[in-house]
């Protein structure tokens, strides 16, 4: 049973993660319809933004990150506004996929040539302590992690839903020339969306770099990881990101206890495949009316 | 009138609670051109899914020759010789038009014909000869239309749905859509016409079928609908005619 | 049903032969080595594109039926023997991987086919993740520790000339079935679901069982190009032959040649590889970077790849044979 209620607790520890490191791609998708494979570049280079701030300037990673999310807010609207426009504008958003996943190969072997090949990991000085609830333990590490995935989705939650920012995303996200001819500047709001994604990718970066080892080639992984997410809990809102990454989280930590830990990919994607072919539209379905 | 070639009785769709058809009745008589109308959100596009086998029924039965249709796979539809002209034209775009039409006559109803030569005469039906080497992607609306036309003509139908083909076209190009559709059913083809254009419809339809909010409205000559009260009643309380003959 | 292909194709495809027969003479091993991953290379691209670009629909799992056809080969072969030594040996392990991987492609067919787009995408990223985890983990698969296939390579003749010939032969095959499918109803259907699935329907085209087809005939060739790579390798284990980056470069060659056509992979392959591996063999740490890179560029300055997807069609000629 201590096994049992260990095992769950680890998989929403990692679910948490899962969802913030998905949510940015969920936005994306939801609002303007891209699958945006250059998703796990940005995790990644939030984890490496966060070795630099901490091993150069003994910055906290959950400190840093209101500087990284800045850093990649940045980097996410010129991407936006530069490449994928281009894209969108001169092929379709199908050629986007294409244009995001050979961005993604041109800034992983950026990361490689900057940081090097080998797997790294950050240890901040909390990095060996742990807490007990009864038999049950869990590092400090993880739950600071956890804690500060659950305040950056809840601030967006509340940011979609209430700032006026928010609202219009929505509103382009359902009716891009409806939203236009409002007056909304639809092309900035694209940029914008883009930018917070990248930073909601470094922001989770950051705190990915603390609980577990990574390298440029890892960001595969998390481009993967968002993709299922997504299709588990549904496009473009925090809940369904939630959701889809709790579920994940525990997929991954019952697969590597209790089948293998080497099958836990294969089991992923068999929950995916079988998730695809039964409910296409997630569990909480999309946020935005009809799929694109 | 001679038999029916397309019967439907108590065809209902509901959509999670939401009733889009509901208990339609209808026979097509074999070699009219039947006229399909109603305002808009009446459910007529609906009605045409379920015929094609792009939505399944809730309840009810529709039969065409004869035979009840049930599940059957959309392409068996029309290789049984039901043929549907789209309202939003959907062209293979990187393919010429005699290609597009080529696709139809290729796959359409399985007996021994000439390919080339089925094309050939579904386009000058639709009078789209002299487009046959144009990409399809380079044609205009009223282009598309008859391309629609002469795509769903080649796999050699006996009865020809076709949704809204006059929609968005201007005055000549409605007149030449019409004679299409005439043409159409001089070969023997059955037409059944969803219609937005007051004028298109009462000029060529032998019957006409009127359904709002999902019902059955009306049914009758073009001359007993446009005097039916319960239609000029559903076209927004006005004369027929001064409701929608100036929109086309 | 297909009119004579023009003489002057016929002597084109006839030069190209007696060059690819011959250049071996003339090149040394390098060469020879760097000219049979094109090959085999080429026929994967090919083979993907009979589903990706033909029908449109992209698979980013193809790797799957590599490593499905190199292990099913080399299970019979240890299992059975080849049945005889030298060339004749690999005949029925081949078939069996290239049957083995075209089985696996029918039996997800049907489900897998249903999704549409990107949807389909991953999900065959997700078979082909799942295919090898389960390889590398199954006990019996030995994936973990390796197989082996015995040497096929005829007395006196070096590996790497022979796998060149095996290679470019299923090139050629490669070649001659996408060439073949074109100019028959089945390479219309294809086009029909591509361009649009839902309409062609209603045009009378047995989508389902087209696309299908066209999955387990690709799949096929890409488990007979597997087990010949296996045989090529002689020991491997499960990431020496499930390689995501078979997968990716088959999308990227068509990508670049042009997606859809019959030359496209075959062009696509010959350029990247020829920049990779021939020009910038030195600078192996910026291979992806200009991988993607080229990807980026080719979608934004030609979309269609060097080759447009245009003006491929052969002028319309397939009659109807009576009563299918």
């Amino acid at each position: 049973m201590d096994l049992f209620l260990q095992t769950a607790l680890n998989g929403l520890v990692l679910g948490g993660i899962f969802s913030l490191a998905a949510v940015g791609f969920s936005l994306i998708f939801g609002v303007i319809g891209i699958v945006n494979l250059t998703h796990g570049v940005f995790v990644v280079a939030g984890a490496y933004l966060a070795l630099v701030l901490h091993d150069s300037f003994g910055i906290d990673p959950l400190i840093g990150v209101l500087p990284i999310g800045a850093v990649l807010f940045a980097v996410g609207y010129a991407y936006q506004r530069t490449i994928i426009h281009w894209a969108v504008s001169r092929a379709s958003v199908e050629a986007s996929l294409v244009v995001t996943f050979g961005m993604a190969m041109v800034f992983r072997n950026l990361l490689q040539l900057w940081f090097g090949p080998d797997v790294q990991a950050i240890t901040p000085s909390y990095g060996f302590q742990s807490v007990a609830i009864g038999e049950i333990r869990i590092d400090v590490v993880r739950l600071a992690a956890l804690g500060a995935s659950m305040v950056i989705l809840l601030a967006l939650a509340l940011m979609l839903a209430r700032t006026h920012f928010g609202r219009a995303m929505r509103a382009v996200a359902q009716q891009p020339l409806a939203a236009s001819l409002c007056g909304l500047d639809v092309r900035r709001i694209f940029g914008l969306t883009f930018g917070m994604s990248a930073a909601l990718a470094g922001a989770s970066g950051a705190i990915i770099g603390i609980v577990q080892p990574f390298s440029a080639a890892t960001e595969v992984a998390w481009t993967l990881n968002a993709f299922v997410v997504v299709v588990l809990g549904g496009i473009g809102s925090p809940a369904g990101a939630l959701i889809g990454g709790l579920l994940l989280g525990l997929i991954n930590a019952f697969t590597a206890q209790y089948v293998g830990p080497a099958l836990t990919q294969a089991m992923m994607f068999l929950v995916l495949v079988g998730m695809l072919l039964l409910r296409p539209q997630g569990i909480l379905g999309a946020a935005y009316g009809e799929t694109r | 009138m001679s038999e029916a070639i397309l019967s439907g009785r108590g065809v209902t769709k509901r959509f999670q609670g939401v009733t889009a058809i509901e208990d339609v009745d209808f026979d097509i008589p074999e070699g009219a051109i039947f006229g399909l109308i109603g305002p808009n959100g009446a459910g007529k596009s609906t009605l045409f899914n379920l015929i094609t086998g792009y939505l399944p029924l809730t309840s009810g039965e529709i039969r065409f020759r004869g035979e009840p249709l049930g599940a059957m796979p959309i392409f068996r539809r029309n290789q049984a010789g039901m043929a549907r002209a789209f309202q939003i034209a959907k062209p293979f775009r990187a393919l010429s038009v005699r290609q597009n039409v080529a696709v139809g006559a290729m796959f359409g109803r399985p007996d021994a014909h000439d390919v080339e030569a089925t094309a050939a005469e579904a386009m000058r039906i639709a009078g789209i000869e002299a487009l046959a080497d144009r990409r399809a992607d380079a044609l205009t609306v009223g282009e598309l239309r008859k391309l629609e036309i002469a795509r769903a003509v080649a796999t050699r139908p006996v009865l020809l749905l076709a949704d809204e083909p006059c929609a968005g076209l201007n005055p000549s190009e409605t007149a030449e859509m019409v004679r299409c559709l005439r043409s159409v059913r001089e070969t023997g083809v059955t037409v059944w016409l969803v219609e937005h254009d007051m004028k298109a419809v009462t000029s060529i339809c032998d019957r006409i079928l009127v359904i709002d909010a999902g019902r059955k409205l009306a049914e009758g000559s073009p001359a007993e609908i446009v005097a039916d009260p319960a239609v000029i009643e559903a076209y927004l309380g006005a004369p027929l005619d001064a409701a929608e003959g100036g929109a086309g | 049903m297909t009119r004579p292909a023009r003489p002057l194709a016929v002597f084109a495809a006839l030069v190209a032969a007696v060059a690819v027969a011959l250049a071996p003479e003339a090149l040394g091993p390098f060469h020879i080595r760097v000219l049979q991953f094109f090959f085999f290379s080429a026929a994967l691209a090919t083979a993907w594109n009979l589903l990706g670009g033909y029908a449109g629909y992209w698979s980013f799992g193809h790797m799957a039926f590599i490593g499905i056809g190199a292990f099913a080969a080399a299970h019979y072969a240890m299992a059975f023997g080849g049945g005889g030594a030298g060339p004749a040996s690999m005949i029925a392990p081949v078939a069996v991987g290239a049957l083995s991987a075209g089985g696996v492609a029918l039996v997800i067919a049907y489900p897998l086919l249903r999704l549409r787009g990107i949807y389909f995408a991953i999900a065959m990223l997700g078979v082909s993740q799942i295919a090898a985890e389960l390889t590398n983990n199954v006990g019996v698969l030995k994936g973990g520790i390796g197989v082996f296939l015995p040497s096929p390579t005829p007395a006196g003749m070096p590996p790497e000339r022979f796998f060149y010939y095996l290679f470019a032969v299923l090139l050629g095959l490669c070649l001659l079935i996408a060439w073949a499918i074109r100019r028959t109803r089945f390479g219309y259907a294809l086009l029909a679901i591509r361009e649009d699935e839902d309409t062609a329907m209603m045009l009378g085209v047995a989508t389902e069982r087209w696309k299908i087809a066209a999955f387990v005939l690709s799949a096929t060739l890409t488990g007979t190009a597997g087990a010949i790579y296996g045989y090529s390798l002689g020991y491997f284990t499960t990431y020496s032959v499930f390689r995501l980056d078979f997968s990716l470069n088959m999308i990227v060659f068509c990508l670049i040649g042009g997606i859809g056509t019959l030359w496209g992979p075959t062009i696509g392959a010959a350029l990247l590889l020829f920049l990779t591996q021939v020009l910038l063999s030195r600078f192996l740490d910026v291979h992806l970077m200009i991988t993607g890179a080229l990807v980026v560029a080719t979608v934004l300055l030609m979309p269609g790849g060097i080759l447009r997807a245009v003006g491929e069609l052969p002028r319309l000629r397939p009659k109807r044979e009576g009563g299918t």
